[in-house]
């Protein structure tokens, strides 16, 4: 037992009744009101909440970066000891160069593309401690092998485009830490990133944070990321922070309703649509100049009284140091909960239906262009990425296949092929007894009927200018599926299958959130009933409640339809829920696939084993394997011989020799039985023998 | 047991435009009593304590009432600071004890911890004290147990080996010449694992070893399997 709390332990920031206003022209609209906490040292406290509850607005107002028409309408901020509110600019610059620092989403926003990394890095060391240039330049080096970043002296040469994306974001956390801040700001500085990238990022910040004694504001939205990462946790709804407790606490007993909600609409690892089902929280969060006149959760709340409608509830003490804003979080325990409506898990489809969809060595190769002097004449050896390299599977009807991987892996390519965006390179896609070989321009329009794709951004494949109406119509009419007269009773139709009404016939795309949106993507795939929907990344882009609900009804009507799903999602989780069968692809092959059940639990390919102990499970007691990959994905213009995950597997040195066997020989697919098949050199036994990556605490 | 483990790391501090009324407010506020003053990039300038606060009488009584609310609204942290200079500083690599050693010698009961010129943290006799009671397992329950031994080679040992053959543990151990005895020993052990009884007969067996003292401390009440 180590004490040292007989030395006061002062909290680096305070910030108390804080509310952050926006000069508009209708006046000033509070996007911030009443937030109040503190942050000590080597403490990271997590804000979490859905997007446009003011998490940023908060940690842009710490350092009075919120523009032109933003303000500070009242409260306070100490940061150690002294406050940061009226502080001159030139202060404010000093305090953020010496004693703060930031690290936002993107890392290339705050790397200048065209200054070597070494140059800009430096920088920080030259203009705030005015350190000679060598002397700098060692710092850099030692600052980036405490981030684990390989070869640092090389890296410092390079230009930021020249390193992949979770480097980048190891030399912008680097940077930060250079000058050695007091308080690092974190605002989702790994939701741009892969699964096993963000494992080893968020492992990293664990590590400055114990070594630096640095108090951590970690702001997320996702409740995985911050389960893993921080001591505490406030949750913001609608400007205002509605629980602030421990994050054990705050996972065993949350006591507002919406922190209920939210951890009951995101996917629980191991569970799947057949076991459990997913609650959104309806309605949405309202905008910062419409709010209720009492509690702002009110609205979407099962729980509301007469009396939460009357005036402004405040933040009150529940426990010691458990603070909820709600007048009957005595009464309401999460585990007495029952759903308003109910719903019941979906049936388990069936895995021995008639295959739809067969993928036969499928390969989609991309020519690139030669840098020899040769390849003036066409005389230059031609180059190809393999995009997709060798891969078969075959879908049975009525399924959903999840296709899981790293960025780069292949996955959104596949499906591009299957669709026709892409042309392939190789091998057979057949449908239906349909062969699939050309591109979609070239297609009949009855295959065209039967294949839908959904896709990640629903801002980007709606016309901006054309009411909902008229987009739902347009494949109504292209397919011929109903009579004209009928088309309009058609849309509606469609719109209240997707849970909207008639009046969004006539609304505009950006009259709409982006839940509603991607309701009527989901809408217009399925208007031409076809039997395969291909979604890319379906819920990606969607706040967790409103994820839930999309999932919901994709569930839904796809049971309805009886159509087949062949879905891409990087969240493991969601695919888990999602999915009867998975397939894990890594540079552009498939190296796992099976049902779903199957491939979370041993025996499993070294890589998805890799991928589950990355994934953020929102569930502090959750034990996972440390398994961390390490190295990039290798270039697909020159895969590796062997075994292509050779390079980075933490198993090969369970094999004889270390593992030569993988560097030489392309391995064999082994039949674990029920589709379940391995592309792996280690017998299966060895496989069946790891301890399982994620250890639920109650299973 | 180096100084950059147990230092504080960021430490409170202020710069030396600001005025001294700030200081004082940082320091009464805060409950603390070193306050380094710090330049351009956490450059180590010099150092206000409480002492520090205080305006020398002879200097008020040269001046009339309208003076001195000039004289004190001009006062900045750069005039009454302790210069950098005159001040003593640890790097973070040095050891506690040559801390303490420099914390004795100097009568300055708080260092800034520097790296080259830059403020990495700020230790303090406050810090040592603390480390003084995790160094014997203040906070550890258990037996707390002083034996007088002789300074002879391998009776540390004798000691150490009757409490763990038994298969006790010990949580602390600390030795320090008996003070005005310079051949003897005094050793202090945290002891967990067995009852008052057990540890006291243990000790009795060894030879020419003197149980000066045992207590329990952190309330532990040993209970026997």
């Amino acid at each position: 037992m180590r004490r040292s709390e007989d030395i006061a332990n002062l909290p680096v920031v305070k910030v108390n009744n804080l509310g952050i206003a926006y000069e508009t022209s209708a006046g000033d609209v509070l996007a911030v009101r009443d937030v109040s906490f503190e942050i000590f040292r080597g403490e990271a406290l997590g804000i979490v909440g859905e997007s446009g509850c003011g998490k940023s607005t908060v940690a842009f107002g710490m350092v009075n970066y919120l523009g032109r028409n933003g303000k500070i309408a009242h409260g306070s901020i100490a940061f150690q000891g002294q406050s940061l509110v009226g502080r001159s600019p030139e202060e404010l610059r000093r305090l953020r160069g010496d004693q703060i620092a930031m690290v936002y989403q993107d890392p290339m926003t705050s790397l200048n593309p065209v200054l070597r990394i070494g140059t800009q890095m430096a920088e920080v060391l030259i203009t705030h401690r005015g350190m000679a240039k060598d002397e700098a330049r060692e710092r850099c080096v030692t600052m980036l092998r405490k981030v684990n970043m390989p070869d640092p002296e090389l890296v410092l040469q390079k230009y930021p485009h020249q390193i992949s994306g979770g480097q980048q974001q190891r030399v912008v956390i680097a940077m930060a830490m250079l000058n050695n801040p007091a308080l690092l700001v974190m605002d989702e500085p790994t939701t741009a990133l892969d699964v096993t990238v963000e494992a080893t990022v968020l492992d990293l910040v664990d590590d400055l944070r114990r070594e630096f004694d640095t108090a951590i504001m970690f702001i997320s939205h996702n409740l995985g990321v911050i389960a893993r990462v921080c001591d505490r946790v406030a949750v913001m709804y609608a400007g205002e922070v509605v629980e602030i407790a421990s994050v054990q606490e705050l996972f065993a007993n949350p006591r507002h309703p919406y922190t209920q909600g939210l951890i009951r609409c995101v996917p629980r690892l191991g569970r799947s649509k057949a076991s459990s089902v997913l609650y959104p929280i309806p309605g949405r969060v309202p905008s910062p100049d419409n709010q209720p006149a009492g509690c702002t959760f009110e609205p979407r709340c099962a729980y509301a009284h007469e009396s939460c409608r009357a005036k402004r509830v405040p933040l009150r003490q529940f426990q010691p140091n458990h603070n909820v804003r709600c007048l009957f979080a005595e009464e309401i325990d999460a585990s007495q909960w029952t759903p308003t409506e109910p719903m019941t898990p979906l049936v388990q489809t069936s895995r021995d239906a008639e295959p739809i969809l067969d993928v036969d060595s499928l390969k989609t190769y991309y020519r690139q262009a030669s840098s020899s002097p040769l390849s003036l004449f066409g005389l230059a050896k031609p180059r190809y990425l393999k995009a997709v390299d060798d891969v078969s599977f075959s879908l049975p009807k009525g399924i959903t296949l999840g296709v899981v991987g790293e960025s780069g892996c292949g996955k959104s390519t596949l499906i591009k092929t299957i669709i026709g965006l892409e042309e392939l390179s190789g091998g057979k896609i057949e449908f239906m007894s349909v062969d699939l070989g050309v591109k979609v321009n070239k297609r009949d329009m009855a295959t065209i009927r039967e294949l839908q794709m959904v896709f990640q951004n629903p801002n980007a494949t709606m016309n901006p200018s054309y009411p909902i109406g008229r987009q739902l119509e347009r494949p109504l009419r292209r397919f011929k599926i109903v009579p004209p007269s009928e088309i309009r009773a058609e849309v509606v139709r469609l719109l209240r299958a997707v849970k909207l009404d008639e009046h969004y016939y006539d609304r505009l795309p950006n009259q709409l959130s982006g839940g509603e949106k991607q309701r009527v993507g989901i809408a217009r795939a399925f208007a031409g009933r076809p039997d395969l929907v291909l979604c890319d990344e379906p819920v990606s882009a969607l706040d967790v409640s409103v994820q839930a609900a999309v999932l919901n009804l994709l569930a839904e009507i796809q049971q309805q339809q009886g159509t087949t799903l062949l879905m891409i999602a990087h969240d493991l989780s969601v695919v888990r829920f999602f999915s009867d069968m998975i397939a894990v692809m890594y540079l552009g092959q498939i190296v796992e696939i099976g049902p779903a059940e199957a491939i979370y639990a041993p025996p499993y390919h070294p890589y998805t084993e890799s991928l589950l102990a990355a994934v953020p499970i929102p569930d502090p007691t959750v034990e996972q394997a440390h398994v961390r990959l390490s190295g990039n994905v290798p270039s697909p213009l020159d895969p590796p011989s062997g075994c292509r995950f050779h390079t980075r597997c933490p198993r090969r040195h369970l094999l004889p020799d270390d593992g030569t066997l993988c560097t030489t020989t392309v391995p064999p697919w082994q039949d674990v039985g029920d589709g379940h098949r391995i592309f792996c050199h280690i017998p299966l036994d060895q496989l069946r023998a790891f301890e399982p990556a994620v250890k639920m605490a109650q299973e | 047991m180096l100084v950059k483990d147990y230092m504080l790391q960021h430490p409170i501090m202020i710069e030396p435009h600001k005025r001294l009324a700030e200081a004082r407010a940082l320091l009464v506020e805060n409950e603390i009593y070193y306050l380094p003053v710090v330049g351009d990039g956490k450059r180590f300038l010099g150092m206000i304590t409480p002492p520090r606060l205080a305006i020398p009488p002879e200097r008020m009584a040269s001046l009339d009432v309208w003076e001195i609310s000039n004289y004190l609204a001009n006062l900045t942290v750069e005039k009454v600071m302790l210069k950098a200079r005159d001040l003593p500083t640890i790097g973070p690599n040095a050891t506690l004890e040559q801390a303490s050693h420099l914390m004795t010698k100097t009568k300055i009961g708080g260092l800034a911890v520097l790296d080259g010129q830059i403020v990495l943290g700020l230790i303090t006799d406050n810090h040592l004290l603390v480390e003084l009671n995790n160094l014997l397992g203040a906070f550890e329950p258990g037996w707390r147990v002083t034996v007088r031994i002789k300074g002879k080679r391998g009776d540390l040992l004798r000691l150490i080996r009757a409490v763990t053959d038994r298969g006790w543990t010990i949580m602390a151990l600390g030795n320090v010449r008996t003070p005005k005895k310079p051949d003897d020993w005094d050793v202090v052990l945290k002891v967990v694992g067995c009852t008052r009884e057990e540890l006291v007969d243990a000790i009795a067996q060894l030879d020419g070893q003197v149980l000066r003292d045992i207590r329990e401390t952190a309330s532990y009440a040993y209970v026997k399997p």
